[in-house]
This record gives structure tokens, sequence and C-alpha cells, in this order.
């Protein structure tokens, strides 16, 4: 467990916002974190609770080695030992956070299909190129077939991934062969997406699997169905529906927030409605009708993922990461908080009854109660999207006069999608990955790691991954990010091309003001991890670069990771073949053969493993060894080190 | 585009004419299309070649990577 922070956050509008909740007297995270304090033993896997003779608790014993009598009795009331128990609740977690991404991707592919076949009107097919692309891969006819003709046979062909019971998922076949060879050899291809969780929920039952290897296989393979799977499809879905992303420029912190306009924060995960928001926020007449209420206009701000989603695409500021949700309504000034799935905190509920802020949910499989629910219904966009900025509007003379916005508010660019660093690094003309291959190759860029993940209450708000990231980029580590994670570094200043100067190595400093990016590139939402696997995969084909994603010089990291998505996510990139480590603390800690088989064993089966760390400066280190171990292994390490001859020194060896 | 011609003093010649700068100075105004490139492909054919040239990596034969290999795995 990481030991107890000693301040909140690193973020000084977060700190201000805490201490008016505390004025006020609102109970938000922060405070409720201080009450309930986490229970040990669950969080090192060692309580099982799947039948009614337990819950059983078996944690490890603290403070000296444990005899091999002791560890014989450390079970469950069935016998279960500590390995089983920890490999099943680690399991659980990879299918619970492979089902929240494999059921956003399927939303997204319900309503590509209706956009498809015309029975969601307001969404259309805005990126023909995408489309194209997907054809493609997925081998069905293009010819002179209208978008709307091609768009069916990919919605009905992916559609069918989710409930595939043999073979393999298609988008399996754009990882590298060598890649491809490996899971088959380790029997860890997904099947289908539902397939794997289901598997998964059944033999982590009472009485089913009971070899903590073999779970940890299922794990595996569920968890691939998350990323090539699951989070893959409503990547590349959402960015046929909404333009792939971009790059962009917007802002983010609190003070995004206007003092004189109608605040309508947008929460959570699916991009439908906000998308659909972004647009109808505009519209004269509903500005006409937040003036009629003695507003200003109407100003749509993002959190969390969803935030991310709508930054991508329409540059729309960023109220904040998710440990700031409950603070925005602290602000007093947000009229509404339009929630969808994933991450919201029931907390919400509580803390806007303090004020006036409407809490909407909008998706019958995330209610809350207390909340005002107004389903949205993709078939009539628009409509709900109106109702929803109407309820908000109407809410606006309920302001009342305990109103203080924090007046802080950074830049960041947004909208490095895969396509758009190919197209950054080569032109229209021959996009390529090969820059950045060369320049890897050159040593000026040391390696590529992935900083991705959330919030946790338990560590300092933000202060992991800014310290993490700004460790990364002064040692010539370019840095990928999606999620609250990149929310983080961008609130730190890190994703503005003036970022490489101030805090960046000299070689990657060089590179980035060449190009002209950030040190630090935002990839989207969560579930556009999907795009780091492929932008991976394009370096490896690219070549110079080994021929697996085990070969690149790479690392990942969720150094503030809390959901049960973010061990899917980290799941899926050790069994990609990356090396990845996480912070705050560790799931599996009460059994030492899990931990053991998670943090080494991987390595020989899948070429990636996991680790823990919670202090992000030897995280980083971590990471920047296993760099250097890649750097070492494909011959490319004495680039780093190498000396520039002039003539006046060649001519000197040569004489000597 | 219009290119630009400059004169430029050749050692043993007179002046000469050579290109100049094939981009635009300054810096990209913010917001606006700023940052938009894929609205530079216009019709299907365009879209589909640049997949052949930029997404060479999955949709080209005519390309040796990392994985140029006789029997796909
Ligand atoms: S399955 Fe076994 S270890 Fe788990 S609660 Fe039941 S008896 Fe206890």
């Amino acid at each position: 467990m990481a030991e107890e922070k000693e301040t909140k956050s690193i973020d000084q509008v977060t700190v201000e916002m805490i201490e008016k909740a505390a004025q006020d007297g609102v109970r938000v995270v922060f405070s409720r974190a201080e009450t309930t304090k986490p229970c040990p033993i669950g969080a090192e896997g060692s309580c099982c609770s799947i039948c009614a003779m337990g819950p059983c608790r078996v944690p490890l014993p603290k403070g000296k080695e444990e005899t091999p009598e002791e560890k014989k009795k450390r079970t469950g009331v069935c016998g279960a030992t500590a390995e089983t128990i920890a490999a099943r609740n680690f399991l659980r977690k990879i299918a619970a956070g492979a089902a929240a991404h494999g059921d956003h991707g399927r939303r997204v592919v319900e309503a590509f299909l209706l956009a498809a076949r015309g029975e969601a009107p307001e969404f259309q097919i805005k990126d023909e190129q995408k489309l194209l692309q997907l054809a493609l891969d997925l081998g069905i006819d293009i010819g002179d077939r209208s978008n709307n003709e091609i768009a069916v046979d990919i919605g009905e062909t992916l559609i069918k991934e989710f409930g595939k019971q043999e073979g393999e998922l298609l988008f399996l076949k754009r990882a590298p062969l060598k890649r491809q060879e490996i899971w088959r050899q380790q029997g860890v291809a997904p099947r289908g997406i539902d397939r794997e969780v289901v598997e998964a929920m059944h033999r982590t039952h009472m009485g089913v699997d009971q070899d903590y290897q073999n779970l940890l296989k299922q794990g595996a393979r569920a968890a691939l169905a998350d990323g090539w799977g699951g989070s893959m499809i409503a990547t590349e879905l959402q960015d046929i529906l909404f333009g792939t992303p971009a790059p962009v420029y917007s802002q983010i912190n609190l003070g995004v927030l206007k003092p004189d306009e109608v605040n309508l924060i947008i929460h959570g995960h699916e991009p439908q409605l906000a998308e659909m928001l972004a647009v109808v926020a505009q519209d004269a007449e509903l500005v006409a009708y937040a003036k009629s209420k003695g507003a200003k206009g109407i100003n749509l701000a993002g959190m969390c993922c969803t935030a991310n989603e709508i930054l991508m695409r329409h540059g729309v500021p960023i109220a904040g990461n998710f440990l700031q949700q409950e603070l925005a309504i602290v602000t007093g000034a947000v009229e509404a908080m339009v929630v969808d799935v994933q991450c919201i905190m029931q907390g919400l509920v509580d803390v806007a009854s303090c004020f006036h802020t409407k809490i909407i949910t909008t998706d019958h499989r995330a209610k809350m109660e207390g909340a005002t629910h107004m389903e949205f219904d993709d078939r009539h966009a628009t409509e709900s999207a109106r109702a929803i900025i109407r309820a908000a509007i109407d809410n606006f003379p309920n302001r009342s006069q305990n109103v203080r916005i924090p007046d802080n508010r950074t830049g960041l660019i947004a909208g490095f999608s895969h396509e758009t660093i190919n197209y950054l690094l080569g032109g229209v003309f021959r996009a390529s990955y090969r820059p950045l291959n060369d320049n890897i190759i050159n040593g000026r860029i040391r390696g590529v790691a992935g900083v991705v993940g959330c919030n946790n209450v338990r560590v300092t708000h933000d202060n992991a991954h800014v310290i993490m990231v700004k460790e990364l980029i002064k040692n010539d580590v370019l840095v990928l990010q999606t999620g609250c994670a990149a929310m983080a570094c961008a609130k730190a200043g890190l994703l503005v091309p003036e970022a490489a100067a101030q805090y960046a190595g000299e070689g990657l400093a060089s590179v980035c003001e060449a190009v002209g990016i950030p040190p630090v590139l935002h990839l989207g939402a969560c579930i556009d991890n999907s795009r780091i696997l492929i932008a991976a995969t394009a370096m490896v084909k690219d070549g110079g670069l080994g021929d697996d994603l085990s070969d690149l010089p790479a690392a990942g990291a969720a150094p503030e990771w809390m959901s049960e998505k973010a061990i899917s996510i980290g799941q899926y990139f050790v069994s990609s073949g990356v090396f990845t480590v996480f912070g705050v603390n560790w799931p599996t800690l009460g059994s030492k053969k899990v931990t053991d088989f998670l943090f080494k064993d991987m390595e020989d089966l899948y070429g990636g493993m996991w680790a823990f760390e919670p202090d992000p400066i030897k995280a980083a280190k971590l990471m920047i060894e296993q760099i250097d171990k890649k750097r070492k292994a494909l011959g490319i390490d004495k680039a780093r080190e190498r000396v520039l001859y002039d003539m006046e020194m060649r001519r000197e060896l040569e004489a000597a | 585009m219009d290119y630009k011609v400059e004169e430029k003093s050749a050692p043993g010649r007179d002046k000469v004419e050579v290109l100049g700068a094939t981009f635009e100075e300054g810096r990209p105004e913010v917001g606006g299309e700023a940052g938009k490139w894929r609205q530079k492909l216009g019709t299907r054919e365009e879209k589909l070649k640049y997949l052949q040239t930029g997404e060479r990596y999955w949709y080209s034969k005519e390309w040796f990577g990392s994985e140029k290999r006789k029997n796909p795995a």
C-alpha cells in the first residue's frame, strides 16, 4: 500500500475548491477518503467473497516470513489457496474492465448501424477515409457502393465480434505477425468479446478454475478482447462517425467555467450524446433562450473521458479529471452535469443537493437515485440533446450567490491519433513513422512511453502523473497519453510544443521542435489506448526496431490507477509485449506466486510483464531501464553514446 | 501553390535563380481549420491511394518493412 499522502493535490485549483467544499460543509471524495480507509486485506487481493461460506480473508502475514505450515493453512473454508483467491480477484477485475470497454464498443456499433441505415439521421459518416480503411481491414467490398452501404456491412461484421464463439477477433490481424503467433502459441487469441468475459466470470465462480496460471491465462485472453476488440472497435467507429482527431488547441481546468453563462458539464465515456450537445449548444434559438433567462450564452465543458472525446474532435474545453468531478459542482456555477456511463461518483448527487446543480443521467444502464433521468435516444439525438440543454438553461436563475470559479486554466494541444502522428511525421505524400524510428535508432529519442489511467484519492492528485512524465521526457522518452493522466499533464503545461524546450532532454526537444509537436502527445480517452497499440504496431512494421511489439524500446504506466478498466488495459498491454508499471497499490500482493507470475513469468510467455512501484521517479527509472534493455537487444544502445567526429578528429585518428 | 523564386549569387557564375521556401512562413493560427489535414483528401480514389501509401504498413504489398515474409503468419 502506498504511504499516506501529505497533500491532496498538486493542482492549486483543486486545493482551492477542496477548501471551498470544507467551508460550505460539503463532503467530497477527498473528505470521505479521510474517514473511510481502504481495507488492507481486500487491497492485496486476499479476500474472497464469491460464496456464502465466506467471505474468507487470507492475508499475507506482515513483518515476518511465512512458514510452509502457515502457508498451508492460509486458505478459505473451501480450501482455496491465497493464489487462487488473488488470481480470481485479478481476473474478475479484468473481466469487469473488458466488459465496460466492450459494452461501450457495442453501443457505438449500434449507433453506427442506426446511422448507416438512416435510422439516426443526425449521425452521419464523417470520415470516409477511416470507413474505407475499415472496409479494407474487414475485407468488405468498396467498389462504387455508397458510404452507408459499406458502413452497414462494417457494422454488421463488427457487431458479430461480440457474440462470436469461435475463431479469432478480426482486429488481431492488425498486430505484428510475430505477436499474432505468440498469442496463438499461448492459446490466448480471443474468440469473441463477450465469450471471454463470460468465461472469465464462469471460471471465477466457486469451485471452477483453481490453477492460478490458468486463471491468469484467461486474464490475458479477456484483456486482449478489450484492447484489440471492444476498445478498438469503439475508437474506430467513433472516428468514422465523428471524425478522426487532428491537432486542436483548447484549455483545461475549472477556470473554463464561465460566471455569466449557463455551464453544462458532460461527464462519462460514450461520445454520442456529447457530440450532439456540442453541436446543439451553438443553436441560435437555444442561445437566445439562455439569454432570456439572464445568461450570456451556453458554455459546454467536459469531464473525464467524454471530455477527451469532444476535446479531440471539437476543442471543447475540459473542466477537469476524475477527482475534480464533485469540485466542479462546488464552484456553484454548474447548472447541469450530464452523465452517461463509467467513473461517475455516486457522491455527485449529494454534492449537487448543496447547490442548484442538476445531475442528469442519460443511459438506462446507469441511473442514480436522486438524479433526473433524461434518456438519450440515438434515433432522436438532437431532440434529446435540446431537452437536456433546455433543462440546464431553466436552472440558471436558481444559481445562488455562492459562486467561486478559480481563475485558472491551462492551454493544451490534443488530437494526436495514430493517423495524425503518421501524417505529421511524413506529410500527405509519404506519411510515415520512419522519422520516429530513425530518431529512436540514432538515439535522439530514447524510447516511447504510454502513461495513462485514472486519478486515485489515496495518492496526491495528479502528482505521480506529472512527476513521472517530467522524468521521462527529461530522459528523452516521448510520452503518449490518454484519459485522466493526459489531463493531469495538460494542467501542468506539458501538452504544448513549448514544453519541449522547458522540460525535455536535448534529443527529444530537437525532434519536437523540428516536427512542431509537444513532448507529450494526447491520444484521447481511455478507450483510445487502442490507438497506442496501433501506433506501436506501425513502428514495428516500419522496420528497424525488431519485429514484435516486445522488441520496441517502449514501456507503459498507470501511476494513479483506480478502476478495473485500468487493470484490463494494463493486462492487454502486458499480453501485447509491453512492460507496464502501476502505482498506488497492487491487488495481488497477498500471493507471492501470483505476483511473481505477473511480474516475471509473463515476460517469458508474452515478452511483457507487470511491475508495481508507487514512487513515480523510481517507476520512471524502471521504464527507462526497460527501454535501455530493449535498445541493447536491438543493438542501438551505442547510438546514444555516439561521438560526432569532425574532420580534424578523423585526421588525428588516421594518423594515430 | 505559388512558387517563390529567389536570386542568389553562385560561385564562378552571376546571379542564379533558385526555388525559395515552399512552406508558409510564421506559425499556424490556432483554431478554425488549423490542423484539419484529413480534409485535404477529396475523392475516394485519393483516400484509397493515401491508405496504400500513408498506411502502407497494412494496406500495401509494395513496401519493405520488418515483416516482409513469404508465408504470412
Ligand atoms: S469460495 Fe472458498 S474462499 Fe471464497 S468465500 Fe467461498 S469458501 Fe471462502
